[in-house]
């Protein structure tokens, strides 16, 4: 039995993330056949052979020119329900979290959702999600048929395995559906909260000036809109950033994957708040700053050298 | 300087901030009821459950409310705490002690004297003796008052702090709460809510320690007592344990300086979640005292770090505790439309650190004199009556110099102590005279860094489950100029890190601040702030 | 304007994780619960549309599927200012969202709503999905995630966050939508709405949601926070530490 792995596409071209879902699909060890909604060929869909798509499946119509969700949802419940798959594999992404469900309930199931981890063996699918903020794991069973599953992002890093990817072009013929995308519009700058953000960047006392923010606005940039650039209590008080950067000082839990706390000592009114992110990094030129107990990796020395060449890594990478 | 006199430091209670005549502007909703409760604990409780039963036998319908600060029940009660039952077999006299929301009976104690290495045992002075009394968790204990106020309808309002009195002449009519969603300049923003009038025939003054509303009242009124009320700082730590704790044990000496009044507690509420801390008297000579610290020092003492080892601690708090007892408490405690209740009266025995029992047995007695009163018309003055004719009088007369003996230090202090117990109270006698705590010097001695070993102050707050919001305005009042020594003073005093002495003079971070009310004893004053602010205990 | 709103009592975000004998649930000794936050956008946004409605012609009722002591998360909903509550009454919450979402179809299938609002998600479970499966199940328009949202008689406008950037939606009414932060600010309760509250209509109404293909396990604590270590020092050692990151850590 093969697995349906839910590609996505913006404006024609595949979003890299849709590697992290064929990816994820190989854990249950059947195989894979990759499916991307479009309005022709969807630039880049091929790649997703070099990490395990058996098969390369476009749907197309002229209403996936942008996500439709229920002429989406329709096109692929109908592929899933003829195709006899063990499983249909998503991306909690904003869409995906969106699309899942919609699937899910045209097959009679619910999503098994924002999954880290996936085992299929002789006793069955089992899955693992985190609960109550990631205070917790909850390891479920999932006996659906076909089972519906969403994979947090950022998990299922992607592996090179790579198989046959023969690609293939069906036209579907569905309605457009009563809900339509109009447009995507740039976020308004700023709006990230430092309470939402999946990566924090947060600088202290130790940019010595304000304007040295700049240099954590681009390690920030870098990460592509996932990043925010949160302050300690001593730097907002100074006037130097805006409150509603400030991290830490009250116990207000932050919980981003990723803290990186920069030229913050960690010795006050910081750590209380970001105790609970997933990794912490500390870069800080003392190498007895109490920040480098909590965090997980440590950098010693000079964040004007530091942190620039982070910036370029990570440019890099999400190039 | 060599010495500081917090008094002169501390600005004067806002009596224009916490007094308003009735119909003065800014309320948003007016709301009328026949009894109003200011504070959700067991005093407050156990009036408005006395109240809605007598109401109910007689057949009449009284519209009882209770405000309190916290967001929920029970999340700013913080106690030991050991309690004796009696009161609770009195509110609720067709239920069992099985039934009564306390952890373990006590059955072993023990008393120590500590020093850095070492402890002696001492035989338990008979105040101290606990045996009938249950430990337990007063955030418990108020969760189950609340829900059986609920359940005879009263009407419990949290997250609502009274802020200021409503007077009409020498009347007190209510109470106004504060508004919430103020921003750091105090403007109000869209998601606010604006201050609520409730006026009420009674109102009752619940507040717990160092009472913002029961002060102004007397200070208005110019209520006497014998002596200024007097306070102790209590920190306290709750710890699920590796080890198991099978007795009580209170302390005695190290880490306290030989000039400061006080001890320590381990109470375990089960066998492997231990409640302790210390407590230590606001009178202490030494401007570097702190308290937080000093408690961190007692857990490594041997006594401790073999049952804390492997353990975590989930909880952190603190409070004040009124030590003033007999000689301090208000000359009278009930008033044209207002009686005031429990430790914010001062009911409190030192001597065997107890509070509860006086605090729900007040509020049953306010309760009867304020339904006789809404009957029939009797001065509310019965409720002194009756609290003087009772044993929370009696108890406290007993032990009325046993605490303020100890202004002459730890041996003489002792000394006198158990001569008083041999005695039952009768020698020494007279009354032994006491300043107010801000009025006492304290020597400073050179800066000494604080260490950084146990938990700091800002995880401290953090584990208070305090959230509050960081753009709130400060509800402190401090002098304009503080010196570096008085403003180190405040950073050793308050157990929450509210205060930091800079380079740039005091800092305030009023967002860390718990209401343990030290700072209002001896520092900037205290005032009410938005509800759901501070700490949000669950089991102290 | 006749709007639904469905809630859930849930745990508050503070809430320090034990896990109950069974090892497959909270263990819920002094857990403090509370109406699901982002519930509240749901609730807040439903009494702005009925107050913008001429008066008397809105009607904002919550539906909650939870157990007795959710009838508290109800009142503190009716005290914002809903008109009515229902309590679909069951000991346990399924483990399957799907079952959930069948109950709470059934209820209110039964009425002709403009609006079906609920919170995007539970801050418990994390779902992020029992919305979208009733609007499925009858057959509703659905828009997930709204963080803004205009309505011009029976259409409407919704934005919704994505990875760099906002979608903007049209869709028609009836609709059920989903709320996410940024959509309004709910309101605190005012003294006199929690008064009030306690004299409005709460039905509760037993039901038996079905087990579902969602089976708990087990419920376990995250995996043990690893003493960290010092990578490097300089810039020399970043490219170690963004190694790390990607393969060891993961978040990148």
């Amino acid at each position: 039995m093969t697995t349906l792995a839910v590609l996505e596409q913006r404006d024609g071209a595949l979003r890299k993330i849709s590697f992290e879902v064929v990816t994820g699909a190989q854990r249950l060890g059947q195989p894979v056949e990759a499916v991307v909604c479009g309005t022709g060929a969807v630039q880049g869909a091929d790649q997703v052979a070099k990490f395990g798509a058996d098969k390369i499946v476009t749907l197309t119509n002229p209403a996936f020119a942008r996500y439709a969700p229920e002429a989406c949802a329709q096109a692929l419940a109908e592929r899933a329900k003829h195709g006899g798959y063990r499983a249909i594999v998503f991306v909690a992404s904003a869409t995906g979290r969106d699309l899942a469900p919609r699937v899910a309930a045209k097959l009679g199931v619910a999503v098994a959702a924002d999954l880290t981890d996936l085992k299929a063996d002789s006793n069955g699918l089992v899955v693992t999600r985190p609960v109550y903020a990631g205070k917790a794991l909850l390891k479920v069973k999932v006996a659906s048929q076909p089972a519906v599953l969403s994979l947090r992002p950022n998990v299922f890093t992607p592996v090179e395995r790579p198989k046959a990817g023969a690609t293939e072009t069906v036209a579907v013929s569905v309605a457009p559906g009563r809900v339509t995308v109009r447009e995507i519009k740039a976020a308004p700058a700023g709006t990230l909260d430092v309470a939402e953000a999946q990566v924090i960047i947060s600088g202290g006392r130790g940019l010595k000036e304000p304007a040295n923010f700049k240099v954590l606005e681009e390690l920030a940039h870098a990460f592509g809109g996932r990043a925010a650039v949160g302050a300690s209590r001593a730097v907002v008080d100074a006037g130097w950033r805006a409150h509603a950067d400030q991290v830490g000082q009250t116990g207000k839990t932050v919980s981003p994957a990723l803290y990186i706390a920069v030229g913050i000592s960690g010795a006050i009114q910081h750590l209380a708040g970001m105790r609970t992110s997933k990794v912490i990094v500390a870069i800080n030129k003392d190498k007895d700053a109490p920040i480098f107990k909590v965090a997980d990796y440590g950098v010693v020395g000079d964040l004007f050298e530091i942190v620039p060449k982070l910036t370029e890594e990570i440019r890099k990478l999400h190039g | 300087m060599a010495e500081i006199v917090p008094a002169q430091y501390q600005p004067a209670l806002p009596l224009e901030k916490l007094i308003i005549p009735d119909g003065a502007a800014g309320a948003g909703d007016r709301m009328e009821l026949d009894v109003l409760i200011v504070g959700a604990g067991p005093a407050g409780l156990a009036c408005a459950i006395e109240l809605a039963r007598l109401a109910r036998s007689d057949a009449t319908e009284l519209n009882i409310g209770v405000l309190d600060k916290a967001e929920a029940l029970g999340e700013h009660s913080l106690s030991g705490a050991v309690v004796n039952p009696r009161a609770f077999r009195e509110l609720f006299p067709d239920l069992k002690d099985s039934d009564f929301p306390f952890r373990t009976p006590v059955s072993k104690e023990a008393v120590y004297v500590l020093t850095a290495a070492g402890k002696w045992r001492l035989p338990i002075p008979p105040s101290m003796r606990n045996h009938g009394n249950y430990i337990a968790s007063l955030c418990e204990i108020v969760r189950w008052l609340g829900a059986k106020a609920e359940a005879v309808g009263v009407n419990v309002f949290t997250g609502f702090p009274a802020a200021q009195l409503i007077t009409r002449e020498s009347a007190v009519t209510g109470v106004r709460t504060a508004p919430a969603g103020l921003d750091r300049n105090r403007t109000p923003t869209a998601g606010g809510t604006p201050p609520n009038d409730l006026m009420a025939n009674v109102t009752v003054l619940a507040e717990g320690t160092r009472g913002s509303l029961a002060q102004a009242w007397c200070q208005w009124q110019r209520v006497p007592s014998d002596n200024p009320q007097i306070f102790a700082l209590g920190v306290k730590e709750l710890w699920e344990t590796k080890r198991p704790l099978d007795r009580l044990i209170h302390t005695l000496g190290w880490p306290l300086p030989r000039d400061a009044f006080g001890g320590s507690f381990v109470y375990p509420l089960e066998s492997h979640l231990v409640a302790l801390g210390l407590v230590v008297g606001l009178d202490y000579r030494d401007a570097g005292v702190d308290v937080h610290v000093l408690l961190q020092q007692l857990k490594r003492h041997p006594l401790l770090r073999e049952l804390l080892a492997g353990g975590e601690m989930v909880e952190w708090g603190a409070k004040t505790i009124p030590e003033g007892g007999f000689y301090s408490l208000p000359q009278r405690r009930a008033g044209d439309g207002v009686v005031l209740l429990g430790d914010a009266a001062g009911f409190v025995d030192v001597p065997s650190l107890k509070g509860i029992h006086y605090a729900m047995d007040s509020g049953i007695f306010a309760a009867r004199a304020i339904f006789q009163h809404l009957g029939s018309g009797s001065p509310l003055a019965e409720y002194d009556r009756l609290v003087n004719a009772s044993y929370i009088a009696a108890d406290l007369y007993r032990t009325r110099n046993m605490r303020l003996a100890f202004r002459d230090g730890f041996y003489l202090g002792g000394l006198q102590a158990v001569l008083m117990t041999l005695t039952g109270g009768r020698f020494p006698g007279g009354r032994y005279r006491m300043h107010k705590d801000a009025e006492v010097a304290r020597r400073v001695s050179p800066v000494t860094p604080v260490t950084a070993n146990g938990i700091s102050k800002v995880d401290a707050v953090f584990k208070s489950g305090n959230a509050t919001r960081d753009t709130i305005p400060s509800h402190l009042i401090a002098a304009r100029d503080v010196p570096g020594d008085v403003a180190r003073f405040y950073a050793h005093l308050c157990p929450a890190g509210v205060y930091e002495a800079t380079e740039n003079g005091l800092r305030i971070n009023a967002p860390n601040c718990v209401d343990c009310k030290a700072t209002d004893v001896l520092g900037p004053r205290w005032t009410p702030r938005e509800g759901g602010s501070g700490p949000k205990y669950k089991r102290m | 304007m006749k709007i639904a709103v469905c809630i859930k009592r849930v745990p508050d975000s503070e809430t320090r994780v034990k896990i109950a004998p069974d090892g497959k649930s909270l263990d819920e000794a002094g857990v403090k619960f509370v109406l699901n936050p982002y519930d509240e956008f749901a609730v807040e946004e439903a009494l702005r549309r009925k107050e913008k409605a001429p008066p008397g012609a809105g009607e904002v009722a919550v539906f909650c599927l939870g157990p007795t002591a959710a009838q508290e998360t109800i009142r503190t909903a009716l005290a914002m200012g809903a008109d009515r509550g229902v309590l679909l009454s069951a000991d346990r919450i399924p483990s399957d969202p799907l079952e959930s979402a069948k109950v709470l179809a059934a209820e209110l299938k039964g009425s002709s709503w403009d609006l079906i609002l609920f919170g995007r998600m539970a801050i418990d479970d994390y779902n992020t999905q029992v919305g979208t499966l009733v609007a499925e199940l009858l057959d509703l328009p659905c828009v997930s995630a709204v963080s803004h949202l205009d309505i011009e008689g029976t259409r409407g406008i919704a934005e919704r966050e994505i990875e760099g950037g906002i979608e903007v939606v049209d869709f028609p009414l009836p609709a059920v939508l989903t709320t996410d932060k940024g959509l309004n600010e709910p309101r605190y309760p005012a003294l006199k709405g929690i008064m009030a509250a306690k004299k409005k209509p709460l039905d509760v109404k037993p039901v038996q949601p079905g087990t579902g293909t969602l089976e708990i396990v087990a419920l376990m604590p995250p995996p043990e926070r690893k003493e960290g270590k010092i990578v490097g020092e300089g810039a020399g050692a970043v490219g170690e530490l963004v190694r790390l990151l990607r393969e060891e850590a993961k978040v990148l």
